[in-house]
C-alpha cells in the first residue's frame, strides 16, 4: 500500500464539510465566486494606469459597494431557499413514500411534519431507507439552490442594478445640467473624488456589467 | 432594563412561525420518475451543469430586463442587453469548461491511496479520513474540484471573459444597427441621412477605453448636448 503524504490537511476538511451536502458545497462556492470576480474588478481598477487617482478613489468604494450587494442577494436568497427546502425534509413535509412508511411503521407517525422533529437525528434511519433519504434530501437541497440562484442572480440582480445605475445616470445628467460651481475647481481630495463622476467617461465606465466568475 | 428585553418577541416569533409550519400541508412523494428525477439532481448537478442551467435561464431573463428598462433611452437598452448576452455567453462558456475540465483534473489526483500507483494518483486524497464512501468521495472531488476552478477563473476572467465579452458585444451591437438600417432601408426610405450625420460618424471614430461599445459615448454625448 502507498501512503499519501500530501501536507493538506485541508483537503480533510473538504470532505468532512461536503461529503453529504452538495447544496451546501454550491453556495459556498458560488458566495465565494461572487467575491473573488469582484476582488478582480477591483484589482482590474487599482492596476489600471490609464484611470487617474483621483478616480480610483471613487471607483473602488463604489466597486466595493457593488460587490456587498451582489454578494449579499445571492447568499440570503439562495440560503433562504436551501434552508427551508432541507427544514421541509428534515421534519418530514416533504417525504418519498417509502421513507414515510419506514418511520410509520417505526411509531413515528405522530411526529412527522412536526417542527421540532429531525428525521435523521430522531428516527436513525438505517439500511435502504437512509440511503434514499440522502439521496433524496441532497436532490432536493441541489433543486433548491439552482432555484434560489435563477431568482437571485437573473432577476432580483439585474432588476436592481438597472435601477440604482439609472438613478445615478439621470442624478449625474441631472448635474451636468446645472453644474455645481464648488466643482468646477476641486481643491481638496473630496471635492476632486466628487468632480471625477460627472465627467460623461467615468459615467460610462461606472454603469458597465460584473464579470461573474 | 428587565422590562426592555426583546427575548419574549422572539419567543413568540418562534411559537408563531412553528404554529405555521405545523399548518402547512405535507407532501408525500409516490411518482417514482420524480422521485429519480430529484435523486438525479443531487447526484449529476453539480457546479459545471449549475453554471450551464444558470446561463441559460439568464438568456431568458436578463436581456429582456434590459430591453425593458423604460428609465434609460432605447439605444442604451440595446447597447445594455447586447452586453448582457455577450457576458452571458462568454461567463457562461468559460464558467463551464474550467469547473468541468478542474474537476476531472481533480478525479485523477484523488485515487484512493490502496489501489494508487504512484504518489500523484492519492496527492489530493484526505488522508485523516477513514473509509471515505463513494458518494462521499464523489462529492468531495465535485467540491475540490470547483474550489481550485475558483482560483483558475481568477486568471481566465481577465485573458478570456472580459476580451470575449467586448467581442461578442460589439459584434450584436453592430448586428443590431445593421438591421435596424436595413428596416428603414426597406420600410421608411431615409436611411442615408441617418447613417451619414454627425452622431454616427462620432460613433465609429470615438477611442474612449472604458467603455465596450461607442454607443454609450453617443448616449452622454447627446444629453450632454441637450
Amino acid at each position: 500500500m502507498i501512503k499519501s503524504k500530501t501536507p493538506f490537511s485541508i483537503l480533510d476538511y473538504v470532505y468532512k464539510i461536503y461529503h453529504k451536502d452538495a447544496g451546501k458545497m454550491l453556495i459556498h462556492t458560488g458566495t465565494i465566486s461572487w467575491i473573488l470576480s469582484s476582488a478582480a474588478q477591483i484589482f482590474g481598477i487599482m492596476i489600471n494606469d490609464k484611470i487617474p487617482k483621483e478616480q480610483k478613489m471613487f471607483l473602488i468604494p463604489q466597486e466595493f459597494a457593488d460587490a456587498v450587494f451582489n454578494i449579499l442577494s445571492f447568499y440570503i436568497v439562495t440560503c433562504s431557499f436551501t434552508g427551508v427546502a432541507a427544514k421541509m425534509v428534515n421534519t418530514g413535509k416533504w417525504l418519498p413514500s417509502n421513507v414515510k412508511n419506514y418511520l410509520i411503521k417505526n411509531g413515528f407517525k405522530d411526529k412527522i411534519g412536526k417542527f421540532g422533529f429531525n428525521i435523521l437525528k430522531d428516527a436513525k434511519l438505517t439500511g435502504r431507507a437512509k440511503r434514499s433519504f440522502e439521496l433524496y434530501k441532497n436532490g432536493i437541497g441541489v433543486l433548491a439552490f439552482t432555484a434560489g440562484s435563477i431568482l437571485s442572480c437573473n432577476v432580483i440582480t439585474p432588476l436592481s442594478r438597472n435601477k440604482y445605475a439609472s438613478a445615478r445616470q439621470q442624478q449625474n445628467l441631472a448635474s451636468l445640467n446645472n453644474p455645481n460651481p464648488a466643482l468646477q475647481n476641486p481643491q481638496t481630495h473630496r471635492e476632486k473624488a466628487k468632480a471625477v463622476i460627472h465627467h460623461k467617461y467615468m459615467q460610462a465606465f461606472m454603469n458597465r456589467g460584473d464579470l461573474k466568475i | 432594563m428587565s422590562n426592555l428585553s426583546v427575548k419574549p418577541l422572539f419567543s413568540y416569533g418562534r411559537k408563531a412561525s412553528r404554529w405555521l409550519f405545523d399548518k402547512l400541508p405535507s407532501v408525500e412523494l409516490k411518482n417514482g420518475k420524480v422521485l429519480n428525477g430529484i435523486k438525479w439532481a443531487g447526484q449529476h448537478i453539480s457546479s459545471p451543469q449549475n453554471r450551464v442551467i444558470l446561463g441559460a435561464t439568464a438568456l431568458m431573463s436578463q436581456p429582456f430586463i434590459d430591453l425593458h428598462n423604460r428609465n434609460v433611452d432605447e439605444e442604451t437598452r440595446k447597447v445594455s442587453a447586447a452586453r448582457t448576452v455577450a457576458k452571458i455567453l462568454a461567463g457562461t462558456t468559460t464558467g463551464f469548461f474550467v469547473r468541468y475540465y478542474t474537476i476531472k483534473a481533480v478525479d485523477a489526483f484523488t485515487h484512493n491511496p490502496i489501489k494508487a500507483r504512484n504518489i500523484m494518483q492519492s496527492l489530493l486524497f484526505p488522508k485523516k479520513i477513514i473509509n471515505p464512501t463513494i458518494k462521499g468521495m464523489q462529492q468531495y472531488r465535485l467540491a475540490l474540484g470547483t474550489y481550485i476552478s475558483l482560483i483558475v477563473m481568477l486568471f481566465t476572467n481577465f485573458l478570456i471573459d472580459a476580451p470575449l465579452t467586448k467581442i461578442l458585444t460589439n459584434f450584436f451591437v453592430k448586428k443590431v444597427k445593421d438591421y435596424e438600417n436595413n428596416k428603414i432601408d426597406t420600410h421608411i426610405m431615409e436611411p442615408q441621412t441617418q447613417i451619414n450625420s454627425p452622431e454616427k460618424k462620432e460613433e465609429k471614430t470615438s477611442n474612449n477605453p472604458f467603455i465596450a461599445h461607442p454607443s454609450m459615448d453617443t448616449f452622454l454625448n447627446r444629453k450632454e448636448a441637450k
